[in-house]
């Protein structure tokens, strides 16, 4: 009887490898994500990351035409890099807000690429107390 | 007032831990009369959580500004409904509004369990109340709705993007399905900790299992509705943590609803229930930690607050706990039968379950990924879309693959040659419509072209099981054909009721397949007078109109969509700016072709002072079979949970106590 379930018992195995192998497949070939860093840290990233900071103004341009152009500082420091950016511009965006935003930087500009603005939390969704 | 609430909440704390010591006391012992008396401790709380949570209605309804929550989170001019609303508008709210679904439950749950599992109550119920505990504490300690201050003069509003008739439905719906998961889980607590592990707990908590799941899809698919209709970026879902963080509990409840069927036909898969059900359950406590934690960046993202410790220690434990309780209690959760054939249903529903938990784990790792990398590496990493889609269509079109595959399978064993019989009509409709759609042009997507083709040959399945059903009746009774297809639904529920849910997850990915792989986007700048064509519709812009609402001034770009020269329609995508609450907010304008199935969705993505407006425009081939596949899947869900008369007689038969001793 036990020899008689063992192919099952291996095809279940099989299968859990497999699922397990796709996984690590792409794991290794996509790599380890988006690294998301803050205006202070830029300096020696020369890949893509994700930037995370506070809107700083002016904020002047077209995100339509030749780009948005503003600046992002450490939400907690002083560190600011300029930015460029493309594409629509979230509704809650305004100087003072904290923002994430992917691209490179090149030149010590942020190139942000197209539509990857998105606005984090306005504040009115909780108490402000803290 | 607030004392009142805060005394009720109090109470609800001394209620539900009187539950978990003397109901834990009492099911160890075997108290009988003090079993009794946890049991209603958990009705008790029930009722002290609804005058608490009236409390804060009542404060919400008079715009009693001296409850800091209500200043926080409405003013003056909020409509009624949306005051009402912003009960789970905010984080304490939301933590009441559990608590008081939680005792609700409970109070349900152990009032109406058959007698088939009576003997498994007084276990359940030292479990309930545990879980009812942490939210009782929260609320009490870290977090209370009834906190007081000097009322101002108006609140602070509430965001305008909550501002919409989904944000009465959206959120209760997903807290139904996210609490409900805790009566099963309960329930299979109960068994482990009373040493009955037979498939009772599963009988028992079918319909509790069915409710949550179907509550939790369909608050999925209404946030997803809303997400297109009133965010308006084009899209119904992005992989957001705070999404996510539903998908998940709702993935592994849905293997539980399937593997659960297993146990009850062959006595397998005992241990992998017990941990679906602990999964689910700790996935849905995830979820809430995740919404309500800030530890993920989210566009959700509520606050950063002090829960997020007390939850993570509360995951923790369960984990541990659960963990520790299946071990001890391994030598009774042997199987009765084991698998004879990887061709058999109980093969096909092992991958189903393999690939749903699969799934459900990879998102898992996503969401989890930016902590995981900034703990080993010290900068957070985050995956997006693709690495989501990448999963959806390697572990998603298997999973449909065989949606259309299990029900046509024997139990036990199925022969090759009556497999080869079964699947001769579906695999031709299939590789017919494949080729058809090739031919067409649908091979510019190759995950919209296996999603398609594999719907046929669901599709197909799912109609050779009603006909098949409906001409054995046909036969066996004499009765008409839609008298026989109605009769055949009626006497088996569960069974045409999951086929009916089938149809609509198909809908869903037929729906989801087309709107991904085969939209159209154009952006254009236009002046006035200018137009633009999108596959095939001309869309002229017009100019700019001006309202005042009551809290909004409202922009509106107008602009008519025409095909061949024919008027179709006049879209007005714009802008609304909010001055109380100083935001602006997209206003999205769609057009749906009911003959396809498809939208034309425009945004009015910037509105120049020239005049000049930047628009966006999708073509969404199909979108609307995801909404009409919501309604489908409530229909499916309602067949199955309806109750059978039958159905509880065979049951009672089965599990009477009687028949336990003999």
């Amino acid at each position: 009887v036990s020899r008689k379930r063992s192919p099952a018992r291996l095809v279940i195995a099989l299968s859990v490898a497999a699922v397990l192998g796709v996984f690590l497949l792409y794991t290794s070939i996509a790599g380890g994500g988006t690294p998301s860093l803050r205006p202070s840290q830029l300096a020696g990233h020369a890949g893509k990351v994700s930037l995370a900071g506070r809107v700083v103004g002016p904020v002047t341009g077209d995100a339509h035409a030749a780009g948005l152009r503003f600046r992002l500082r450490d939400v907690k420091g002083t560190a600011v890099v300029p930015v460029v950016y493309h594409g629509t511009v979230p509704d809650p965006f305004r100087v003072g807000r904290d923002v994430a935003v992917n691209g490179t930087l090149r030149n010590g500009v942020f190139v942000a690429e197209r539509d990857t603005l998105v606005t984090k939390c306005p504040s009115k969704y909780t108490a402000k107390k803290s | 007032m607030p004392e009142l609430g805060r005394a009720a909440l109090v109470v609800t704390l001394g209620l539900v831990l009187y539950a978990v010591l003397a109901g834990g006391w009492a099911a160890a012992r075997g108290r009988r009369r003090l079993a009794l008396s946890a049991r209603n401790a958990l009705v008790a709380a029930f009722c002290s959580t609804l005058v608490a949570s009236l409390v804060l209605w009542a404060a919400l309804w008079r715009h009693d500004f001296s409850f800091t929550y209500v200043s926080d989170h409405t003013s003056r001019k909020l409509p009624l409904g949306y005051s009402l609303a912003a009960f789970w508008g905010g984080q304490e709210g939301s933590l009441l509004l559990w608590l008081l679904i939680l005792t609700g439950y409970c109070a349900l749950a152990v009032w109406l369990t058959g007698r088939s599992a009576r003997g498994l109550v007084p276990w359940v119920v030292p479990v309930l109340g545990l879980v009812a505990s942490f939210f009782a504490f929260m609320l009490v300690v870290v977090s209370s709705p009834f906190a007081t201050q000097l009322a101002p003069a108006d609140g602070a509003g509430m965001t305008p993007s909550l501002q919409n008739p989904y944000m009465l439905a959206h959120p209760p719906l997903l807290y139904l399905g996210y609490v409900g998961l805790t009566i099963p889980f309960a329930f299979g607590m109960g068994a482990l900790l009373s040493r009955q592990t037979d498939e009772r707990w599963i009988v028992a908590t079918r319909r509790w299992t069915l409710s949550a799941w179907a509550f939790l899809g369909v608050g999925q698919l209404l946030g997803a509705h809303w997400a297109y209709t009133e965010i308006g970026w084009g899209g119904y879902y992005a992989w957001d943590p705070v999404e996510n963080a539903a998908l998940m509990p709702w993935l592994a409840a849905t293997a539980f609803l399937h593997s659960v069927m297993i146990q009850e036909k062959r006595g397998m898969l005992k241990v992998w229930n017990m941990i679906l059900v602990a999964l689910a359950f700790c996935l849905s406590i995830f979820g809430t930690f995740l919404t309500r934690s800030g530890v993920v960046n989210s566009i959700h993202s509520f606050s950063q607050s002090p829960l997020g410790s007390w939850f993570l220690g509360f995951i923790v434990f369960i984990v541990v706990a659960t963990a520790l309780l299946i071990w001890v209690r391994l030598p009774l959760l042997h199987a009765r039968t084991k698998l004879e054939s990887l061709a058999s249903r109980e093969a096909t529903f092992l991958y189903n379950n393999l690939l749903l938990v699969a799934f459900c784990l990879t998102i898992l790792w996503g969401v989890m990924w930016p902590i995981l990398t900034e703990a080993v590496r010290g900068t957070p990493s985050t995956v997006s879309k693709p690495y989501y889609n990448f999963f959806l269509h390697s572990f998603g079109l298997p999973l449909l693959l065989l949606m259309g595959i299990g029900p046509l399978v024997a139990w036990r064993r199925a022969s090759l040659r009556a497999l080869g019989r079964t699947f001769l009509v579906p695999f031709g409709v299939a590789l017919a419509v494949g080729v058809a759609l090739l031919a067409a042009g649908a091979g510019s997507s190759l995950p919209g072209l296996l999603a398609y083709t594999f719907s046929a040959f669901v599709a197909a399945s799912i109609a050779l099981e009603f006909t098949r059903g409906t001409r054995a009746r046909r036969s066996l009774a004499d009765e008409s054909w839609p008298g026989a297809f109605a009769s055949l639904i009626a006497r088996n529920r569960r069974r045409y009721g999951g086929y009916v849910v089938h149809a609509a997850v198909l809908m869903l990915a037929i729906g989801v397949a087309g709107s991904s792989a085969y939209q159209t986007v154009r952006e254009q700048k236009l002046m006035p007078g200018q137009s633009m064509t999108i596959d095939g519709r001309t869309l002229t812009y017009r100019g700019v109109q001006q309202r005042q609402a009551s809290n909004a001034q409202e922009f509106r770009a107008v602009v008519d969509v025409s095909i061949g020269g024919g008027h179709v329609t006049t879209l007005y995508p714009g802008k609304n700016v909010y001055p109380v609450e100083q935001q602006t907010s997209n206003e999205v304008s769609i057009y749906h072709d009911w003959r396809n199935g498809g939208d034309l969705f425009t945004i009015a993505d910037q509105i120049d002072k020239s005049g000049a407006v930047y628009f966006k425009v999708l073509v969404k081939p199909l979108v609307n079979l995801i909404w009409l596949a919501g309604f489908i899947f409530v229909g499916g869900s309602l067949i199955a949970l309806w109750p059978d008369a039958a159905e509880q007689r065979r049951l009672a038969a089965r599990y009477a106590p009687e028949a336990a001793v003999a």
